[in-house]
């Protein structure tokens, strides 16, 4: 704790000293008088006071949230001893914005009160906050003297990425052992029926196809194709962003993210995450709600770093980047490295589906409109264009996202034959 | 509420400052020490305050200077109290700006300026009887040289007062 004298004092001691100067000057005994009030008030310094003391706990009204949703911070202070003026300066991380209430609380207290206090915050982006610090400041009766220190409970706030249901997903070309909602080509157990073939030792009687049999004079039985699930791995361009936070081009781009792993997880495909930037990141792909939990937790981390370093994709364990799975690549391709990236992925056969945040869109929401500024707009997309068509010419499934569009709007361009692919796979 | 507080007390300066004298020079400097303490009180800025507290001081000596009357021993000390409290609700409401204020944080301090006001009263008192005792015992050529000294030594002693209070607790 820390004890100092405030302005207040100085403020008074330059007063008092102005009226001695001034009395003595002029030989106005009124001047004495004047400043005898001061010279009163800042005589109390003499007395050393003791360090009042009070308790302050605090707790928050949730500590999980969604991007744009709001909790309470509830302080509650308590003294043995009368305090003159606590002024509390609860938690504010950057970023958040206040709701009802103010995160400042300025009180008087007499012994053995309790008081609580309570404030809005919103969280308009994601992101690990910070919600356990409180500065206190206690002055005596006078205002002369302060106490400062700093009330620490750890406590920390994690605010996911808002998330938007989607129905038209990109398809995997290639299905994995384990079951899920893709028809896959192989056949087996499932409910899907494949071809009719005659039937063999071992078949079991619920396969027979009694109808083909009783035509054909021979036991028929019907195949049914395998419902399998996938590997998706979210790849996140974390090199480069444009806009104003919280609608950067990084932000809708994590928010994409999260809201294809959620429609993901829910087909019981596994998903996986690479943020790709200054530091080259992944989560396994795994699926279930823990694996949801996993994702989060390193899209909320996502940040741009910014390095002059080409990140070589090599160094992902085969067990995060399989060749088997599909990788989602989320980029506003401001940087070439991870166009450069992601064509060598598909240059190694990977299954690649480039899903492009319009960086216009993103920059145009974030500047007042001006005619030089709308000329511009349109130059940079025409360049863009010519960007995306170049990637098309690889081969590579480019999807444009132009926020505030819907994700889904997006999603749905998918080309067709694509999808005709991954049913085949 | 404090800002309130710190208007009526910037008027109070100024009235005590017109009664004591109407003289112009001592009215402009007034006009212009309120216009100080409206831009302190607007804008929450304590040094203002500090400033304008200055400026009606020396208004009220040059009042003095030019009226010449007998000690006023109650308007000497409400305009010392009033340019207390004209810091001190400058600094509460600087302090409560953006903030929430729960409990009697105004009454509390104005109930602390009139229980300073009594004490002062009470000290005033006190030490006029005591001036007058002195004044009878010295020559009036040490007086000038002896309230020089005294008043550089009490400043000084305030000075370092303040700073000791400063150290760390």
């Amino acid at each position: 704790m820390t004890g100092r004298v405030t302005p207040l004092a100085l403020s008074i001691l330059a007063v008092a000293s102005w009226a001695v100067s001034l009395g003595v000057l002029l030989a106005r005994p009124e001047l004495f008088l004047v400043a005898l009030p001061g010279v009163l008030v800042l005589a109390t310094l003499a007395r050393r006071a003791a360090r009042p003391v009070c308790s302050i706990a605090h707790r928050i009204s949730s500590d999980r949230l969604f991007e744009g949703d709001a909790l309470t911070v509830i302080v509650t202070v308590s003294s043995p001893a009368r305090v003159a003026l606590l002024e509390l300066l609860g938690p504010r991380p950057p970023g958040a914005a206040r709701g009802a209430g103010r995160p400042r609380a300025l009180m008087t207290l007499r012994a053995g009160d309790v008081v609580e206090w309570s404030y809005e915050l919103r969280f308009p982006r994601r992101g690990v906050h910070d919600l356990g610090a409180i500065v206190v400041r206690i002055r005596d009766r006078l205002g002369l003297r302060t106490w400062e220190y700093r009330h620490v409970e750890p406590m920390a706030v994690r605010v996911y990425p808002r998330v938007v249901p989607l129905r038209s997903l990109p398809r995997p070309f290639h299905t994995q052992p384990s079951v899920g909602d893709y028809v896959s080509s192989a056949l087996g157990e499932g409910i899907e029926p494949g071809d009719v073939r005659q039937f063999a030792p071992g078949d079991r009687i619920k396969q027979v196809n009694w109808r083909a049999s009783l035509r054909l004079g021979q036991l028929y039985v019907t195949q049914r194709h395998r419902e399998r699930n996938a590997d998706v791995v979210l790849m996140l361009d974390t090199l480069a962003e444009v806009g104003a936070p919280p609608e950067t081009t990084l932000d809708q781009g994590v928010r994409a993210a999260a809201s294809l792993a959620t429609a993901y997880l829910a087909r019981k495909d596994r998903v996986g995450l690479i943020t790709y930037g200054g530091v080259l990141s992944w989560v396994r792909p795994a699926s279930g709600p823990v694996q949801y939990e996993r994702l989060a937790d390193g899209l909320l981390r996502a940040d741009v770093v910014f390095t002059y370093v080409a990140k070589d994709l090599q160094r992902v364990p085969a067990r995060v980047l399989s060749p088997q799975a599909l990788v989602l690549a989320i980029t506003p391709l401001l940087d070439r490295r991870f166009a450069k990236a992601v064509l060598d992925l598909a240059a190694r056969g990977f299954d690649v589906v480039v899903l492009v945040v319009s960086p216009v869109a993103v920059t145009r929401a974030a500047i007042a409109r001006s005619p030089i500024d709308d000329l511009a707009g349109r130059l940079w997309d025409l360049e863009r264009r010519a960007d995306l068509t170049e990637l098309r010419r690889h081969g590579l499934p480019v999807l444009e996202w132009r926020p505030p569009e819907p994700l889904e709007a997006a999603l749905v361009s998918v080309p067709r034959r694509r999808a005709r692919l991954a049913s085949a796979g | 509420m404090t800002r309130l507080l710190a208007a009526a007390s910037a008027g109070a300066l100024f009235l005590l400052l017109r009664l004591t004298t109407p003289a112009p020079p001592v009215i402009a400097v007034g006009l212009l020490a309120l216009g100080l303490a409206a831009v302190a009180i607007a804008t929450r800025w304590r040094w203002a305050a500090t400033s304008a507290a200055v400026l009606f001081l020396i208004g009220y000596a040059t009042a003095l200077q030019i009226e010449r009357r007998p000690v006023d021993v109650g308007a000497a000390l409400g305009f010392g109290l009033a340019l207390l409290l004209l810091l001190g609700a400058v600094d509460v409401s600087a302090r409560a700006l953006g903030a929430s204020l729960r409990g009697r944080v105004v009454g509390a301090t104005l109930g602390r300026f009139v229980g300073l006001g009594v004490g002062a009263l009470a000290a005033a008192m006190l030490a006029t009887a005591l001036a007058t005792v002195v004044a009878t015992a010295l020559t009036a050529a040490v007086a000038p040289l002896l309230a020089a000294a005294g008043a550089l030594a009490f400043v000084w002693s305030l000075a370092a007062l303040v700073k000791r209070a400063a150290g760390p607790s």
